[in-house]
């Protein structure tokens, strides 16, 4: 009898907001399911319901028929679903055979039996015909053997279903091989393989049925074989414009050219080059991983470049130290607010100033009356609701945070402003707020990069846009003429072109 | 307006627990002044405070590296190295400010070292710290091959028994030195890039904090506040003791956690830091005054310290609550 599962109109909400609307999707033992969406369309979600991580606001889960109901990723595994994670969990410093069977090691006169562990790892690693021995480990192999590891773990509890959230995601092209041939054993053996990822050609590879999810609904299903690259990206995206941006006034951007950076190589990003004007508003668009937060911290001087130049104001430059490009007038405003952006314990005064302090000292003493004016100043203009320049900036919600980051890198004066995922997690009237102040500050002539995963707001805002795909520049669209349909196609496409 | 002012300082004092402080502090001198009426004289309180001259130092650097999110286990042990070390400098008859840079200088040495570790090794402090410990207790052995070294020195005695209007030296030297590094943690730029390191060390590196020049600032100065307080306790010893200052460390690591330092780092202040340690040698010298065996005094101080973090606990616990 072959395995089933099906998902029956399922939502899911998170304190009214609706993240999931009414998904529907079944699949049998031997299939490949494909779950493809862009950034926040909704899979990472789906697949939580599915281990049991969450539980579904409404609609139906049936595996094998029946109805099930998972409090915990717990039951989830003991009826047989397997998950794998992005980022590997596993032990380091033990074996693959302790590895594979941790929490059921067979144990024998309260020891554990070691011989009998080898033993069922060898079978389990002949089975999938890995070139691995029990006693390795786990540490000392690669990243895509530590894989097949936590693969053969999931497999070694019989499940009937397998998910994969983006496993190619740290994996070399060769090393992606050696997985589609696993999981292609795995769908021979019957199971139900369900599959996310950004990639088209893995999808096309080796689904079988393809699920397309946009902003949490389901659009369409497909079978693999009635359709293609661009039917599917032209449907994951298509969303009517919110009015946020039709408001923004922009004028076109005259400013001379500030920055220019050739065949920037580093860590998690290879051969980039762009260039930016005074009054400009470039956007930097790509899927998770892309490489545009490692760009932006090289050429804040966060982290070093391995190669490259960055020519600026007309001359090359060298920026080693997050103090050398400050002083060159570049500002960074974090992706992550609360490990890179706040300090958390301190008074939102002390958190706007910390950039500019040294402009607000007499002598070695910080002017106490020049800084609470100044700081005062900053909570006016930019709107940040607080009872007091003295409370501790984690008491204030999230878009007020980011507001409080704004002003902070705002009063250094930049004339290169780097944002990156400004308006991540907060609400819509503090996103409105951050939007006008961004066209604000371009309209001064600062030149702004926005690194955004949210097409709208790239679309929305960009006077440019380059598309980042896997470390590299994938292209460079106009963003007065650039529809979301078009970029995503750079960012997920292989056909450098992207056009149709 | 001046009301206002009056009732934001209020506010600011019970939010940073130093009320509760001086209440706990209050509190003591009434338990130990019923017990023992001697407890509360003007002469008590001057030995109090000189009991408190090398811990106190210690906590000032301790306060500031716990602030940054670091920890020193090595200053009791640079302090005994800096008193044996200044001894035989003495002995050589060299002149008093000359001894104090010179011992100053090699003392600075050992925190160099913690920071190197820490910054360029990658090493917690706590190990790092601890092995700059047994390194510095073992040099001060050896440079004395294990004898104290008794001084001789004229002016170097005086450092310890010289009153001014009354008060001893050490005490002045204690108090000015809170003053001062209280004044430049809250006032100046250096003083709030230690809040920044040790709160959101990522943060402060992208708001163009140099993190490891903080680190290494601090530790340099921990080693130094030790080797003074080491030339403090052995002018007031009369010699240079190799295994003298050995709970030191505990005394300042409680007396900064007492006082409202997070161990978690990036809050505190050294206000807190010395009302800690008044609470912490007061208690010492109560127990004194009431002959309780000295085992026993090490279990009432080890109980504090559980009382310091059970506190530091329950602040954490309402900033996050």
């Amino acid at each position: 009898m072959k395995h089933t599962l099906e998902f029956r109109e399922i939502c899911k909400s998170f304190a009214g907001v609706r993240v999931l609307d009414r998904v529907s999707f079944s699949v049998e033992g031997g299939e490949v399911l494909a779950l493809v969406g862009e950034n926040g369309a909704g899979k990472s979600t789906l697949l939580k319901i599915l281990n049991g991580d969450y539980q579904q606001t409404s609609g139906s889960y049936l595996l094998d028929g029946q109805e099930r109901h998972f409090s915990s990723p717990q039951e989830a595994i003991a009826a047989g679903i397997g998950l794998i994670y992005q980022e590997r969990q596993m032990f380091p410093d033990l074996s693959v055979a302790e590895n594979i069977f941790v929490g059921n090691l067979p144990i024998r006169g309260g020891r554990v039996d070691f011989p009998a562990l080898n033993r069922m790892a060898r079978e389990l690693i002949a089975e999938f015909g890995l070139p691995l021995r029990p006693g390795d480990k786990v540490r000392d192999l690669s990243v895509a053997m530590q894989q097949m590891v936590e693969i053969m773990k999931a497999y070694s509890r019989r499940p009937k279903v397998l998910a994969f959230d983006e496993p190619t995601a740290c994996l070399s092209d060769k090393e992606a091989q050696v997985l589609f041939t696993l999981i292609d054993r795995l769908r021979e053996k019957g199971l139900i393989v369900i599959y996310v990822s950004h990639r088209m050609n893995e999808i096309f590879r080796l689904a079988s049925k393809i699920v397309v999810l946009k902003d949490g609904e389901f659009i369409a299903e497909h079978r693999a074989a009635d359709t293609d690259e661009n039917r599917l990206v032209s449907e994951m995206v298509g969303r009517p414009v919110g009015g946020m941006f039709s408001g923004l006034v922009r004028a076109e951007p005259s400013g001379e050219e500030i920055l220019r950076v050739r065949g920037l190589t580093g860590r998690g990003f290879a051969d980039v080059g762009f260039s930016l004007r005074r009054g400009e508003i470039l956007g930097f668009f790509g899927l998770v991983g892309a490489g545009r937060t490692e760009v932006m911290l090289a050429l804040f001087g966060a982290v070093p470049a391995e190669a490259g130049e960055i020519e600026l104001r007309g001359k090359p430059c060298r920026i080693r130290r997050t103090r050398d490009a400050i002083d060159q007038k570049i500002a960074y405003c974090p992706e992550d607010r609360k490990q890179q952006g706040i300090l958390p314990l301190r008074p939102v005064r002390d958190n706007i100033s910390v950039v500019v302090l040294r402009g607000l000292c007499r002598g070695p003493f910080i002017s106490s009356r020049r800084e609470n004016a100044f700081a005062r100043d900053y909570v006016e203009e930019f709107r940040i609701k607080t009872s007091s320049i003295e409370k501790p900036i984690y008491q204030l919600s999230g878009g007020n945070q980011q507001k409080a980051l704004l002003a902070r890198w705002l009063s250094a004066k930049p004339e290169i402003l780097i944002l990156d995922e400004p308006t991540k997690g907060i609400d819509v009237g503090a996103k409105a707020e951050i939007y006008r102040m961004i066209c604000d500050v371009a309209a001064q002539g600062v030149a702004v990069i926005l690194v955004s995963s949210e097409l709208p707001e790239i679309i929305g805002l960009s006077d440019r846009i380059v598309v980042m795909r896997n470390q590299r520049v994938a292209g460079e669209l106009d963003g007065r003429t650039a529809t979301e349909e078009q970029v995503l196609r750079y960012a997920m496409l292989d056909n450098r072109e992207g056009t149709t | 307006m001046k009301e206002s002012k009056l009732r934001e300082m209020s506010r600011r004092a019970l939010s940073s627990n130093l009320l509760g402080l001086f209440v706990v502090l209050i509190l003591m001198c009434v338990v130990f002044t019923i017990l023992k009426p001697g407890f509360l004289t003007g002469k008590n309180l001057l030995n109090i405070l000189t009991a408190a001259s090398l811990s106190g130092l210690i906590a000032i650097g301790e306060s500031y590296l716990i602030i940054a999110g670091q920890i020193d286990l090595s200053p009791g042990a640079i302090a005994a190295f800096a008193g044996v070390f200044s001894a035989l400098l003495a002995q050589r008859g060299m002149p008093i400010l000359l001894i104090i840079l010179i011992t100053v200088a090699v003392g600075a040495l050992f925190g160099a070292v913690s920071a190197f570790q820490v910054n360029a090794l990658k090493i917690q402090p706590f190990i790092a710290t601890l092995a700059v410990m047994s390194i510095a207790r073992g040099l001060a052995y050896i440079i004395c091959a294990g004898k104290p070294v008794f001084i001789s020195h004229n002016t170097y005695i005086k450092i310890g028994i010289t009153r001014i209007l009354g008060i001893p030296l050490p005490v002045i030297i204690l108090v000015v030195m809170f003053l001062v590094w209280g004044v430049a943690l809250s006032k100046t730029r250096f003083g709030r890039n230690v809040y920044a390191v040790g709160g959101n060390p990522a943060a402060a590196r992208l708001a163009g904090i140099n993190a490891d020049a903080v680190k290494r600032g601090l530790f340099i100065l921990s080693s130094c506040l030790a080797s003074l307080g080491g030339i403090i306790l052995a002018s007031r010893m009369n010699t240079g003791q190799p295994g003298a200052a050995s709970d030191v460390d505990f005394d300042a690591i409680t007396a900064s956690v007492l006082g409202g330092i997070a161990m978690t780092g990036g809050t505190g202040s050294l206000s807190g830091t010395f009302l800690g340690v008044l609470i912490l040698q007061g208690f010492n010298n109560g127990l004194l005054l009431l002959n309780v065996s000295t085992f026993w005094q090490d279990v009432a101080r080890g109980l504090l310290m559980m009382f310091a973090l059970t506190f530091d606990f329950y602040r954490k616990q309402r900033r996050e609550g």
